[in-house]
């Protein structure tokens, strides 16, 4: 079936422009990005500057000997940034896409129920899998942007105050260039596909955010870090995990859609 | 199809877990008409114009709307028809203007011609001076002129009004009446008007379908139906206080007098036709009863709605 890209446009651009005003939901969004990604290499940074160089042996002797040997041929000062700037902070990141995709998803979904929008909006000639990949691309494409601009960010912070210790730019490295491009969309679309699915029962936003924060999402979250310590081994197994995280994304969005009816959804306003 | 109704709806039902919304409702609506579907809360209205529009499926019966199947023609009937919601549903965050724009964005209508149309409808409705403004802190009035200015952004044939007075002040409920009947006269829409003010379906509608939990009671002009619930012509009778029994049993022996009855005034009496007039103000007086005015009072929608409903009015 041919799709109605101006609708679906339409729609995205109506939900991208109502988020952006929505200040209680954009501010508490960008608290944990802005702790992850500004404050936390920030002090890495200054106190890599104050010190003059801590003994990371035993750390660096239990992580993987392809991470753990180049760390070790760099000065001792400039160890801790680059072990935790460069490595450690990278599989943390993935919650910044997580946590953003799964608010924006209650948002667009039960928060369409909330403000009593969702009927005159059934109401238009839209076609159901239009309007789901509208309502889903509205929450994705703000996620992976916002995981995008936060990583630009952190980039620009964790070298500007590392440079005095470090004298280079040493993030992105090859962790993070996969973390950025391959799974935080990967992880941005399975919080997608769990909201979507925790929204359909929720009647408000903070229900759903409520029901999916405080239950599934955390357990959700365990795994990936669980499954990111995977990503510390090799590039390749880091691939390999996000293969994963897009199959699952992709299964529950692909059910999510086939129960995203018409019909369903009047029925539950 | 030249002839053809607008809406046309064969035993619709549909339930919701165990509890029937709405069973077996029948009704047609020609082109131009406005139709009002009357009953209280939970009667079924709004589930029958989400069923008309394509949003819910009926678990039993069909209906064709502009000639076209809901269930299976939904989005193409969506083109074609505008919906005025309870709610209103506008977005909160956007201003009035974008609540309209984004509508016709999705109706695809060219952005030109979209803001020019949004532009003199928020003029016609009076919101042109907070066009630019978010529809947050809008009055309960100013959300439903707004919202039914989106509902005829895109110049629907069949426009579907789920309490669109409600809410309105005296002043704007006359405003948004007068543009109803305007739309079915001038523009040729077909209008359905789900209320629960019998005052206004009387005044716009040439046809009313009155529901109860679900169930149609009756379809058709309040005439008609009166004239199925009521044979003759009820007459109310003002002697200045109820009406003696004596007087009563003169009346129910006088010539075309169906059945006479004590009121706070005088009396209702229902006779065959107005040419029995005379003769019951003639039994009256025979009494030396002082009859102070006598007025033939055809049943309205109200004598029909309620007597339909069992709960008071003129009993048939």
């Amino acid at each position: 079936m041919n799709r109605d890209w101006a609708a679906i446009r339409a729609v995205v651009a109506r939900d991208f422009t109502a988020i952006r005003r929505a200040k209680a939901v954009v501010l508490p969004m960008l608290i944990v990005p802005f702790l992850l990604l500004v404050v936390l290499p920030f002090g890495i940074g200054l106190a890599a500057r104050a010190a003059h160089g801590a003994d990371l042996h035993n750390i660096l002797s239990k992580l993987p000997g392809g991470i753990a040997r180049p760390i070790l041929r760099q000065p001792p000062r400039q160890q801790l940034v680059i072990l935790v700037d460069g490595y450690l902070l990278a599989p943390l990141f993935l919650i910044v896409p997580l946590m953003v995709a799964s608010v924006l998803a209650a948002d667009a979904f039960a928060g369409e129920k909330e403000r009593r929008t969702l009927e005159s909006l059934l109401h238009l000639p839209i076609a159901e899998r239009d309007l789901f990949y509208a309502k889903v691309l509205g929450a994705w494409i703000p996620a992976v942007l916002i995981s995008w601009i936060g990583f630009v960010v952190f980039a620009f912070v964790a070298n500007g105050v590392a440079w005095p210790v470090v004298h280079r730019v040493f993030v992105p490295t090859a962790l993070w260039v996969v973390m950025i491009v391959w799974l935080s969309p990967a992880v941005a679309a399975l919080g997608m596909g769990v909201m979507v699915r925790v929204s359909a029962r929720a009647h408000t936003a903070q229900e759903a955010n409520q029901l999916g924060g405080a239950v599934i999402l955390p357990l959700i979250f365990a795994t990936v870090a669980q499954s990111t310590g995977l990503l510390l081994v090799s590039l390749p197994i880091a691939i390999g995990v996000g293969i994963v995280v897009w199959g699952i994304a992709i299964t529950l969005l692909s059910r999510g859609a086939a129960r995203f009816t018409r019909d369903r959804l009047a029925a539950s306003l | 199809m030249p002839g053809s109704p607008s809406i046309e709806a064969v035993d619709l039902a549909r339930r919701f877990g165990e509890a029937w919304a709405l069973d077996g409702l029948s009704l047609d609506a020609e082109p131009g008409e406005v139709i009002a579907l009357l009953g209280p809360n939970g009667a079924g209205k709004t589930t029958t114009v989400r069923i008309l529009d394509g949003i819910l499926d009926p678990h039993r019966g069909h209906a064709r709307v502009l000639g076209l199947d809901p269930r299976v023609a939904g989005t193409e009937l969506r083109r074609r028809t505008g919906v005025l919601t309870e709610a209103g549903g506008l977005d909160d965050r956007l201003t009035l203007t974008e609540n309209l724009l984004t509508h016709a964005r999705i109706r695809a209508i060219p952005g030109a011609e979209a803001r020019r149309r949004a532009g003199e409808l928020l003029e016609r409705f009076g919101m042109s001076a907070q066009a630019d403004r978010p529809a947050q802190g809008l009055s309960t009035g100013e959300r439903k002129r707004v919202a039914l200015a989106r509902a005829l952004l895109h110049r629907p044939d069949v426009l579907f009004l789920d309490e669109p007075t409600s809410g309105l002040d005296p002043a704007a409920t006359r405003d948004v009446l007068a543009l109803i009947a305007g739309l079915a006269g001038s523009d040729g829409a077909t209008v359905v008007l789900c209320t629960h003010f019998l005052t206004e379906a009387e005044r716009l509608c040439r046809r009313v379908a009155i529901l109860e939990q679900g169930r149609l009671l009756a379809f058709g002009s309040p005439a008609a139906l009166a004239a199925g619930l009521w044979s003759g012509l009820p007459v109310e009778l003002d002697v200045g206080g109820p009406l003696d029994e004596r007087s009563l049993a003169r009346l129910r022996t006088a010539r075309g007098v169906t059945s006479a009855s004590a009121s706070e005034r005088g009396a209702l009496v229902v006779v065959d036709d107005r040419q029995a007039v005379p003769g019951i103000v003639a039994a009256v007086v025979t009494g030396e009863t002082p009859v102070f005015s006598v007025v033939p009072r055809p049943p309205g929608l109200e004598d029909v709605y309620f007597a339909l409903t069992g709960r008071s009015g003129i009993e048939p």
